[in-house]
């Protein structure tokens, strides 16, 4: 069992024996009387959307889950195709609902996937990530007091505002969950 | 810098309206009545005898309550304020700016004009960083009743017991587990169907609460709701606001009922043994409101997280960072 407080985003939990992981987790206080959780779910199964508020005390059925290492081979059209490590069987996750994290999939490089039942639920992605800056203008002379910035692209696709001092091919630390620059880790 | 002017602009406009500001403890050997608020329990150890728990307030209502009874007539406050066992999320912080004001011989609805002439004022005095018309009066309003009718299907006034509040909610779809109170069922309806669905293009006055919430507020006479007012901006809960109950006998059983609560949270505080004896001594009538400072800044700035208008955030602090994502201090 799980306490509803301890739920968090990527928490896993069993709701009318059908396994689901929170999507959303907001506290909320109304004022008066008990605290609350509001939860998004996601089924893992169907892919459908609940919306769920639970007493901080309240206790719900967690899902044993399994953490594989894997490695990221390619995206089509609906799949990401990944290869398990130790015993190279290769499996698909559909891209659908998952859209968002193609852009910190890199070809080849290993990821942690979520397995319950013999069957991938879910692709973790490191908080922080390096990427290759492929595109970037050159900096525009700016206002470098207040901070100005300008929009590049990585290897992946994935599109972040940086300083204007950052340029093709550095390396820069991106946060994968607020999508944000971190900073230039070029050696 | 944008924290001063802003509390600068809401001092000016008690002050201009003939509040009289005060200062109350933030440190106290007792606290509201409300033993479901998760408070900050310290020691302060006297010149003799044993160590005395102290807690920091929650709110100040307490020692507010007690100027008033002591005929101090119209008071504002803005006190630090504290809530422990927080759980994250852009729209908490432990320690946060509370704006706390009473008017004597004012009733709830008053105090909504009251709002709003200050979001005019802070209008005016702050150049917030949106377009001024998302946050000027008049301010929509809706009751609670008419909210569930709306958001959940629910007619509110016929559902009055644990029971029928439950298969309501579980007709919607709700789980709810084991055996809650009317108070708990209401709030898991609320936050799941109602209160994600409030309209949000203006700020909103949602109006009349169900009395069987149990707070200090006076009863609509004849009615199931209490005077009663939470004002929302962006979806977010700015502010909460009564007519205060002023008869002994009402805030005694709230007092009682409130006591059998205790237990429920991590740390059971003292509350103040003298509270429902303020009210037999002429406690006026009067309307008494709470507004969130640091919300309200947020709001104003158009930021989407308190980290976007506190200097220092708890969770940056603790994490061992200075946590600054205010720019410099402007």
């Amino acid at each position: 069992m799980i306490k509803a407080s301890d739920i968090a985003k990527g928490t896993f939990i069993l709701i009318n024996n059908q396994p689901h992981v929170c999507t959303e987790r907001e506290y909320v206080n109304p004022g008066k009387g008990s605290a609350f959780v509001r939860l998004k779910l996601k089924n893992i199964k169907s892919g459908s959307v609940l919306r769920q508020t639970n007493k901080v005390q309240d206790n719900l059925e967690d899902v044993s889950v399994e953490y594989k290492e894997v490695q990221f081979l390619y995206a089509d059209s609906e799949n990401y195709a990944f290869m398990d490590t130790k015993t190279y069987d290769q499996f698909n996750i559909p891209i659908e609902g998952e859209e968002e994290k193609r852009d910190f999939l890199k070809d080849g490089d290993n990821y942690q996937v979520v397995f319950w039942e013999q069957t991938p639920i879910d692709i973790k992605l490191p908080t922080k990530m390096v990427f290759t800056v492929s595109e970037a203008e050159k900096a525009e002379r700016g206002d470098t007091v207040s901070g100005a910035t300008k929009v590049i692209t990585c290897e992946t696709g994935l599109k972040v505002k940086v300083p204007l001092f950052i340029k093709q091919g550095d390396r820069i630390l991106v946060n994968t969950e607020t999508r944000e620059y971190q900073e230039r880790v070029n050696a | 810098m944008r924290h001063a002017r802003f509390t600068e602009a809401i001092r000016a406009f008690f002050q201009g309206r003939g509040y009289a500001e005060v200062d109350t403890p933030a440190l106290s050997p007792h606290l509201i009545p409300e033993p479901a608020i998760e408070v900050f329990q310290t020691e302060y150890f006297p010149e003799r005898g044993p160590a005395r728990p102290m807690w920091l307030i929650p709110s100040p209502e307490l020692w507010m309550k007690r100027l008033l009874a002591e005929g101090a007539g119209d008071i504002y406050q803005i006190s630090k304020s504290f809530r422990n066992c927080d759980f994250g999320g852009p729209y908490h912080n432990p320690e946060f700016r509370l704006l706390e004001w009473y008017t004597v011989g004012a009733g709830y609805l008053d105090s909504v004009g009251v709002t709003e002439d200050l979001f005019s004022h802070l209008l005016a005095r702050t150049a917030p960083s949106r377009p001024g018309e998302e946050l000027s009066p008049p301010f929509l309003r809706m009751s609670m009743e008419e909210a569930f009718h709306l958001y959940a299907d629910i007619d509110l006034a016929r559902c009055q017991d644990p029971l029928s509040m439950k298969a309501e909610a579980q007709g919607k779809g709700i789980l709810i587990q084991g055996s809650p109170t009317w108070e708990e069922a209401f709030h898991i309806v609320f936050l799941t169907l109602v209160e994600p669905r409030l309209p949000r293009q203006k700020p909103l006055v949602l109006f009349d609460y169900p009395a069987l919430v149990p707070t200090t507020a006076r009863r609509r006479p004849g009615t199931p709701w209490s005077e009663r007012w939470e004002l929302y901006v962006d979806g977010v809960e700015i502010a909460n606001c009564y007519t205060e109950e002023t008869e002994p006998g009402v805030l005694r059983s709230f007092v009682r009922h409130e006591e059998e609560r205790r237990g429920r949270c991590r740390t059971a505080h003292a509350s103040d043994p003298d509270f429902a004896d303020l009210f037999p001594s002429g406690f006026p009538e009067c309307s008494g409101a709470a507004l969130g400072v640091d919300r309200l800044e947020m709001v104003f700035a158009g930021e989407k997280s308190l980290e976007g208008v506190i200097l220092f955030p708890f969770s940056a602090i603790l994490g061992g960072q200075s946590g600054r994502r205010v720019k410099g201090i402007t």
